[in-house]
């Protein structure tokens, strides 16, 4: 056996050790959890998530507590035999069919149902285009930045003043957003953590996503599927503006469009237009 | 039928070690194949928590070696290589060896009381056929640009010439197109074995589940393993040959494929690959827990139907990988329902586990104790299951760190606790030597702690909003913000990491020094413990005569004060 | 390719391609662009990974002495050549420069690394047209051309390795150029394998070019009166006529004003816009890309976010894009038409314009409004 002493020095540096390899952790204990949700449907993910939370945590409760009453009582010791039962009688199967039954409406069936409630509520509700007030922004993935094409302020998207930003995506608050997502490259996932969406940017075909903003402020936009080497860089910013400075915002935003715009380079326009050509 | 398959033993060292086509000695070669990849995985985990919780730190004694042109810091190219080789090795080259090579080769034949398996040397074939495949990925390592880099899944068009230049991703392609041949080699031959050469009166209700497992996983192995190949195939052609199968029109000249379809047929083989790692675990776990807890597997037909039902389910349920990326809400409410289903069978199996366990006589051998973490950490992974298989919340939670803890716990951790289990269970009978019930011990608590810690603070990560895959969490605002949980993950990952070395510790030792086991130590009835370990060339002398099923225990009609009974001996009626 | 399946000798260039020996149809030569229009060719692309001939490119100008006395342990003397971990350098009589030779092993090393990091944007072969790149504005820099914007290094010299590396990990605010976590070592050979890519006798390739240091930048005078600082630089803004390019931000009868009463200038009609730089040599297969100058109101500065950055852009200018250099190359250079201090208060302005107004569009917009009210 190792001395006292020795021991104990050697859990000390081990302690030590321990502390110096957590202090990054102890120093920035900023956030475990999101953000309070910005979007009109982020609540449900996060009700839905808390009613998931309590179902599996009391489920797995009392799996633990049913694995550790044979744990400390059924342990193996003189005198001490196990009940043969090969659980084959009619009466287990009949418990059986009903624990399982019961955990399936309880645990599965009652989540599913609330989801698909929520989805046909939020992320399959897509606002249609003739909707008053629905903001359409398209979404251009690439290695390793977002472009982001807005109509200006005569609304239509291939006109001198559509605006076209990189990694800052401008949007109002209280209207609802639908984005429409493509990539040039590579498989991309457009995943905005505050307001509860993601959804991929596949190249040759375009995904529909919405959202409302309810907050106004800045939103980090990240890529949430495996893109190449700076994937971990490619992050942008949604500014949610309030409705008034947005259309602000919107005007200058048009008219700096307008002059930045060189009628000859068709290029420029390229990617947007092929996006056209592949599914819409 | 049966008795046709006795050859003389092999005499030269290559027929008898190398080129064997002796199940037992094939089952050995799996089994240091699956090990020593496990320790490179493992290492290469390292390096990726390394990565994570001090990002642009030198890794410490191996990164000057590896990383010399960036000072030992490992670079992001060097980053996604790790994570993909890690994800690769881990699944095709350590679990997938060990489980199914390793414990299907062994234990079929000596579990089913037969002399050898029915095609020997297809299996001796199918073992070096995994050698070619894990040669390629090795060699992979040391193209100019470095091995694949798309991550496991590799999906296009990163992993197309559009991504990823270079022949790391194309030999990878060529390393799983063989080692899924490899695993249908051994497919056809545990099935055709378990449904041929099982001894008189070992009829499919005397099967030790461990078989059932293993014959339910050969079956996916046959069935989907192909799919895998023939998406391999297509992404070589993509690649070499200037085909467009996964490449888009609007990015190639004259091209018109789909990115999707990969994804499609990637997740047709890869949810059953993931039932593929488990089944056998759960086979194996489901024989121990009997065995130690010194009573009859609850509800045996009831297990052997769910663990089918899940065979069956796991082929209609992948599309719950694809929920973001671009599937219509029909398709998508369907493999909701479907995965929600597949949640019942396994339900009924913790069921009847526990229900094993439920006023037994349990002893805690190393073996009963991994079974019992298989418990634990799959239910903790199964039961998070139900937050990926709700569209509604997964779409926050998809490709982040919550999916990352889900299934290692599911499909990792809870395999390797099955094959620790079974590793320390059979090693008497393969080797002849008792592992150290000590250590195994200490190794059991060493790893299931720190593990819990390491995928559990994954889930708070992944909750928080932190994608994988990430090469430096620290690089944008709102990952910073859950860097401290990156540090708790990978010191705690640093302390399992370590603790796989008391086991290493442990098997060099026993293989060296270790004490002569016994030829039944854990005084089990199934049929390999009726001859001595390890067993002689062709297992039986005379094929045995099955008269009982494998967890009599504790029948109070064995009346010689035993609570345990040989498969071979009649039960006093 | 159903005979390449029969044809035993494509069997073998198969398995030898598999073998990452070498790949069935490579692309064109080094240099050479393909010619992709909209979506690009998907020949494979594996090949030309590595590169056989060694390059000579110009490196530090005859001080090579003086250089090592700054940097010891960086050259060491190999009869009449020295060498350091990049090349071998040798005195050129003739045109009086010292000549690095790259050796073929570093190009491919670099072209592997800039295979890996840099294509997707800037193209496979270096022209600035990579897939990912397409459609993209501002276009990535094609290395065929030899000029940089964000050097810092004045414009009629070429920016030395330290200048280049430092842009690599800066990144450009605003754009797809991010900041690269590529060690120096690499970048070395990156940078080794994209000055060989300027065409014959341009760029690296011509010895009558100079490598030049970063823009002279003496310390800033404005220290602690940064209020004067920011007056003193909406004065020389508008009297150096920055609003030829960039937007004012004054009304033109201020402007006069701080000409002195001088009401003799005429205004453009748009003056609180940038005005559409046509002229820029930013080529993208054979057109030029029109360049817009930034409102500092609006759009994101690309490598100035400290007045120290902005100094020093202003004063090095922007190569290729029509803003000239305003500040010299060292101490001992001539002075040019604006001083120092004119330019450190400028800098310190144009961050007081982000700083106010930069993401914040009614603020902004009265400001401006209230400009054109006034013109």
């Amino acid at each position: 056996m190792v001395p006292t002493r020795s021991r104990r020095t050697a859990l000390a540096a081990l302690g030590a050790l321990a502390a110096l390899a957590l202090t990054p952790a102890a120093q920035a204990a900023d956030r475990w959890k999101p953000n309070p949700p910005a979007s009109s449907y982020g609540p449900m993910f996060d009700n839905l998530f808390a009613l998931i939370t309590l179902l599996i945590g009391v489920s797995f409760a009392i799996m633990l507590v049913v694995l550790l009453i044979p744990v400390v009582r059924d342990r193996a010791r003189p005198g001490h035999k196990a009940k043969f039962d090969h659980g084959n009688s009619l009466h287990d199967k009949r418990f059986t069919a009903i624990v399982s039954v019961t955990v399936f409406f309880v645990l599965d069936a009652s989540v599913l149902v609330i989801a698909m409630q929520d989805l046909r509520e939020g992320f399959w509700n897509i606002p249609k285009p003739d909707t008053p007030d629905v903001l359409q922004v398209e979404v251009l993935a690439q290695q390793w930045a977002w472009n982001f094409r807005t109509p200006g302020a005569d609304g239509t998207f291939g006109t001198p003043d559509d605006v076209v930003t990189i990694n800052e995506l401008t949007v109002p608050e209280g209207r609802p957003v639908v984005v429409n997502e493509a990539s040039k490259d590579v498989i991309h996932s457009f995943y905005i953590p505050d307001m509860r969406i993601k959804r991929d940017a596949n190249p040759g075909a375009i995904n529909e996503i919405w959202f409302e903003p309810v907050k106004s402020g800045d939103f980090d936009i990240l890529c949430a599927e495996l893109c190449g080497y700076a994937h971990y860089q490619m992050h942008g910013k949604l500014h949610v503006l309030p409705a008034a400075e947005y259309d602000t915002w919107l005007g200058e935003a048009s008219r700096i469009a307008q002059a930045g715009y060189d009628a000859s380079d068709t290029e420029a326009r390229w990617a947007w237009e092929f996006k056209g050509v592949a599914g819409r | 039928m049966s008795g046709d398959h006795i050859h003389p033993e092999p005499t030269s060292f290559l027929r008898k070690y190398i080129f064997s086509t002796d199940h037992k000695v094939i089952a050995k070669q799996f089994m240091w194949l699956g090990f020593v990849w496990l320790m490179v995985g493992g290492t290469m985990a390292m390096m990726i928590r390394w990565q994570l919780a001090y990002p642009g730190k030198p890794f410490p004694l191996l990164g000057n070696i590896l990383y010399p042109r960036s000072g030992g810091v490992i670079p992001p190219d060097g980053y996604n290589t790790l994570f993909t080789m890690h994800g690769t090795i881990m699944i095709f080259l350590g679990l997938t060896p060990l489980l199914i090579g390793a414990f299907g080769n062994f234990c079929i034949p000596l579990m089913i009381g037969a002399r050898d398996m029915i095609f020997p040397t297809l299996n001796m074939l199918s073992f070096w056929t995994v050698v070619i495949g894990a040669g390629v990925a090795f060699y992979s390592l040391f193209v100019p640009l470095g091995a694949a880099e798309g991550g496991w899944t590799a999906y296009p068009t990163l992993s197309s010439n559009v991504g990823t230049p270079g022949h790391g991703e194309t030999l990878w392609a060529i390393a799983v197109f063989f080692i899924g041949a490899s695993s249908i080699m051994g497919g056809i031959n545990y099935i055709t074995t378990v449904v041929r050469l099982r001894a008189p009166g070992m009829t499919w209700g005397r099967l030790p589940l461990t078989i059932w497992g293993l014959l339910f996983t050969a079956a996916l192995n046959v069935l989907f393993l192909p799919v895998i190949g023939s998406a391999m195939i297509l992404m070589v052609l993509d690649r070499q040959f200037g085909t467009s199968f996964y490449v888009p029109a609007t990015m190639a000249q004259g091209g018109g494929g789909d990115p999707i379809l990969y994804q499609h047929l990637f997740w047709i083989f890869g949810h059953p690959e993931v039932y593929i790692l488990i089944l056998p675990a759960w086979g194996i776990i489901s024989d121990i827990l009997s065995f130690f807890a010194r009573k009859p597997a609850f509800a045996y037909k009831v297990t052997v139907g769910a663990m089918a039902a899940v065979t069956v389910l796991s082929a209609v349920v992948y599309g719950h990988h694809m929920f973001v990326t671009g599937m219509t809400a029909m398709l998508g409410e369907s493999f909701m329902l479907l995965t929600m289903i597949i949640s019942v069978p396994g339900e009924i199996l913790f069921f009847n586990w526990l229900h094993t366990l439920w006023r037994g006589n349990l002893r805690f051998t190393t073996p009963m104790l991994f079974s019992m973490g298989v418990i634990f950490v799959f239910g903790l992974g199964g039961l998070t299951g139900i937050y990926l298989a709700t569209i509604s919340t997964d779409i926050y939670l998809h490709d982040t760190y919550f999916v990352v803890g889900h299934f290692h716990l599911t499909m990792a951790a809870s395999s390797l606790f099955g094959a620790f289990a079974g590793t320390y269970f059979w090693f008497p009978k393969m080797f002849g030597k008792m592992l150290s019930e000590r250590l195994g011990k200490l190794h059991f608590w060493a790893t299931i702690i720190p593990l819990t810690i390491v995928f559990c603070t994954m889930f708070f990560s992944g909750y928080g909003g932190m994608p994988r895959r990430y090469y430096d969490h620290t690089d944008n605002p709102y990952t910073n913000e859950l860097q401290w949980l990156n540090v708790i993950t990978s010191v705690a990952a640093f302390v399992l990491g370590t603790a796989q070395l008391i086991f290493a510790w442990n098997v060099i030792k026993t293989v060296a020094v270790g004490r002569q086991a016994a030829q039944n130590p854990w005084e089990v009835g199934t049929l390999e413990w009726t001859v001595p370990s390890p067993p002689p060339h062709h297992n039986f002398d005379t094929l045995p005569l099955v008269t009982t099923g494998p967890h009599e225990f504790s029948n109070p009609a064995i009346k010689d004060g035993r609570d345990w009974i040989y498969q071979t001996e009649p039960l006093a009626t | 390719m159903t005979r390449l399946f029969l044809n035993s000798g494509a069997a073998l260039a198969l398995l030898a391609a598999l073998a990452g020996l070498t790949a069935p149809g490579d692309e064109g030569e080094e240099g050479k662009a393909p010619a992709p229009a909209g979506p690009f060719s998907l020949a494979p692309r594996t090949a030309m990974l590595e590169i056989t001939q060694p390059d000579k490119q110009l490196a530090w100008v005859k001080d090579i002495e003086e250089l090592a006395g700054q940097q010891p342990g960086r050259f060491r003397q190999d009869g009449e050549h020295w060498v350091d971990s990049t090349g071998e350098y040798a005195w050129d009589d003739e045109n009086e420069v010292y000549w690095r030779t790259v050796s073929a092993a570093t190009l491919t090393r670099g072209r592997q690394d800039f295979v890996q990091f840099c294509a997707s944007c800037h193209g496979m072969e270096g022209d600035g047209y990579g897939r990912s790149a397409q459609g993209l504005r501002p276009p990535p820099r094609s290395f065929h051309q030899s000029t940089f914007k964000f050097t810092k290094v004045p414009g009629e010299f070429l920016p030395n390795d330290g200048a280049l590396i430092k842009l690599v990990h800066h990144g450009l605010d605003g754009t797809p150029m991010l900041k690269w976590a590529v060690s120096d070592d690499r970048l070395h050979d990156i940078l080794s394998y994209v000055k060989s890519l300027s065409g014959p006798g341009e760029g690296w390739h011509d010895e009558t070019n100079e490598i030049g240091p970063e823009v002279f930048t003496p310390p800033d005078p404005w220290v602690g009166k940064e209020k004067e600082a920011i007056d003193e630089g909406r004065k020389a803004y508008h009297v150096r006529q920055c609003w030829s390019c960039h937007p004012a931000y004054a009304t033109t009868a201020q402007i006069n004003e701080m000409r002195g009463g001088d009401a003799s200038q005429t205004y453009r009609s748009d003056l609180y816009y940038s005005v559409l730089k046509k002229d820029s040599s930013y080529e993208v297969q054979g057109y030029k890309v029109a360049i817009l100058p930034p409102d500092f109101t609006w759009q994101t500065l690309r490598y100035s976010s400290t007045p120290f950055e902005t100094f020093q852009t202003i004063a090095a200018g922007i190569s290729g894009a029509g803003m000239p250099t305003w500040g010299r190359a060292t101490a001992e250079s001539p002075k040019g038409a604006v001083d120092e201090s004119e330019i450190w208060a400028i800098a310190h302005y144009v961050r007081s314009l982000v700083d106010t107004y930069h993401g914040k569009p009614d603020a902004r917009a009265a400001f401006m409004a209230s400009l054109r009210g006034g013109q």
